[in-house]
């Protein structure tokens, strides 16, 4: 069995020691800001001048990079024919394909946009990469998220790696008494007949038993919680958030204001 | 003094008609180490929830009688006051694990977080109950990655750790080998020494008879017997019912049908059998010399100097 369960990579970084606060607001307001600016470079500017360093400064390079072109490229580059074809811009025809053009217009505007999503999910992944779930959640408990909230985000994470082990073993377990997973699509839909069965009610149990196991350890107590981890919270943090959010707050008004 | 009281209780899970506990009566002193035997469907679980306080909090059901730890009674309660009394532990380890940790040592902060133990205390805590269990040495390892015996282990530092007064225990050893049953056993009887009352669901008899102060027999929701070790483990009522029966209790059974066991008490662990044993050749040899004829002694026979 796998003992990484999340993104996180254990580094020592300026970024890592971040708070994770700061973080979350960095990413959102990374996004904010591309999604917001009037100008048509804005997006591209971040990426190139904000996500590419933080991946050098929080030393997920290869990490970062890694999943960059496997899934961020990938996607975008989809999102990117798919809106230069379809997107109106009444401008000069780059060239046509299918009755579909693409004009210069429709071209420009789907980079943008796709540049967007590039740095959407990007300053995602580095905050993911850079800050330890149960750190996250604990600071956003002390913050005054809900205790069960965090629990559920927190659980889903371990719980479905666990329940495709499970979803395995019960398949192989299956197969072993002769049932045939291959062949025909039909033969495969039914096949999953008998591992839903298992697999569905076995969760279900096994819900109850987990509730029963943290409630016995006062889950639900009514006492002020404690964090095993202490989490820093800098003024050096202070200023980050701060500065962003008044970053966020220019381009939002840049863009009603030049609008 | 009783720190567990129950009295009369009886208990039926919504949506049944027999009740899972029949008119149990148990008193329990601080500090005694209590083992539970019964076959299956006997009640044993459904008197570990009601213990720790899941009946009537959390499964719903009938509940008559009174159920009182520590001078509280747990229909007054409710269930996250009763739990820093009551600590419970169960067999499955896997479902235990939070699943919102990553590792063993947030693992057993779990708890203690969630009751707001400060800082300090809470390492001091964990690391002492690492210690205690054996597990040291998986602190930073993730729950998820461990076999189902160090689970357990997990599992069952996860509740001492809160330091509850009484400790419930279902099965605790189910998946462990014979080393990890014994250190297991070691530890329960150690916190009873240190005034932690246990009551333990448990099959394996034999450690039982080594370990717990008292042994309460349970069948269909009622308590069949209830006394010391060997009085309960040897008992004939126990015979054919679907307990858990020693092997030395059943040879030395059949040996006493054919006349070979002396003692009055029938053996429940290996070294009672090989006493024993050993009693009912040194009989015989001292017969044997009387008579003038003797034969070379046979098969492994001790001779008692």
């Amino acid at each position: 069995m796998h003992e990484r369960l999340s993104f996180f990579v254990k580094r020592d970084s300026p970024i890592h020691r971040l708070n994770p606060m700061t973080k979350v607001v960095l990413a959102l307001s990374l996004v904010l800001i591309a999604f917001s600016s009037p100008w048509y470079w804005t997006p591209q500017a971040i990426f190139l001048l904000a996500i590419v360093p933080l991946s050098f400064i929080a030393s997920v390079v290869k990490e970062y990079w890694n999943f960059f072109l496997k899934v961020i490229l990938a996607t975008v580059s989809v999102l990117f024919v798919m809106q230069a074809l379809f997107l109106p811009g009444e401008s000069r025809i780059i060239f046509e394909i299918f009755g579909l053009e693409v004009t210069e217009l429709s071209a420009q505007l789907a980079f943008r946009n796709a540049t967007r999503i590039a740095v959407m999910v990007s300053s995602f992944t580095i905050l993911l990469l850079t800050t330890h779930p149960s750190e996250l959640m604990s600071d956003l408990t002390r913050r005054g998220l809900p205790g069960q909230f965090a629990y559920v985000i927190i659980a889903s994470l371990q719980i479905i790696p666990q329940m495709q082990a499970k979803a395995q073993t019960i398949i192989s377990a299956q197969r072993s008494r002769g049932l045939d997973t291959q062949g025909s699509f039909f033969r495969r839909v039914g096949a999953i007949v008998p591992l839903v069965g298992p697999l569905v009610f076995g969760s279900l149990v096994e819900v109850e038993e987990r509730a029963i196991a943290i409630e016995a350890r006062g889950f639900t107590s009514t006492r002020k919680k404690t964090s095993l981890h202490d989490i820093p919270d800098s003024s050096l943090d202070r200023a980050i958030r701060w500065t962003l959010a008044i970053l966020v707050v220019l381009s939002f008004a840049l863009r009603l204001w030049l609008s | 003094m009783a720190i567990v009281n129950l009295q009369n209780v009886t208990y039926k899970y919504p949506l049944t008609d027999s009740p899972a506990l029949q008119n149990i009566n148990l008193q329990v002193d601080e500090g005694e180490f209590v083992a539970i035997i019964g076959p299956n469907g006997a009640g044993k679980s459904t008197l570990c929830y009601t213990l720790a306080g899941f009946v009537p909090h959390f499964f719903k059901g009938e509940l008559t009688g009174t159920v009182e730890v520590a001078g509280n009674e747990s229909s007054q309660s409710t269930l996250h006051e009763w739990v820093l009394n009551v600590g419970l532990a169960f067999q499955n380890p896997f479902n235990q694990i939070s699943g919102a940790k990553y590792t063993v040592f947030e693992e057993l902060a779990f708890g203690l977080e969630n009751i707001g133990v400060p800082r300090d205390e809470m390492r001091a805590r964990v690391e002492g109950a690492l210690e205690l269990t054996g597990i040291s040495d998986l602190a930073d390892r993730s729950p998820y990655s461990l076999s189902g015996g160090q689970q357990q282990r997990v599992a069952l530092a996860s509740i001492l750790v809160m330091q509850p007064k009484v400790l419930v225990l279902d099965e605790p050893t189910s998946q462990m080998d014979p080393i990890g049953t014994r250190e297991v056993f070691g530890v329960i009887r150690k916190m009873a020494g240190q005034g932690m009352t246990v009551i333990l669901v448990e099959h394996k008899v034999e450690w039982i008879a080594q370990f717990a102060d008292r042994v309460i027999a349970l069948k269909d929701g009622q308590i069949l017997l209830d006394g010391s070790p060997p009085e309960v483990l040897t008992s004939p009522i126990l015979e054919g019912s679907g307990f858990g029966i020693s092997r030395y209790t059943s040879v030395a059974r059949r040996a006493q049908e054919l006349g070979l066991w002396k003692k009055d008490r029938l053996p429940v662990t290996l070294d009672e059998a090989v006493e024993g044993f050993s009693l009912a050749l040194t009989l015989r040899h001292s017969l044997w010399s009387q008579r003038g004829a003797l034969p070379s002694p046979t098969g492994g026979g001790e001779q008692p100097s």
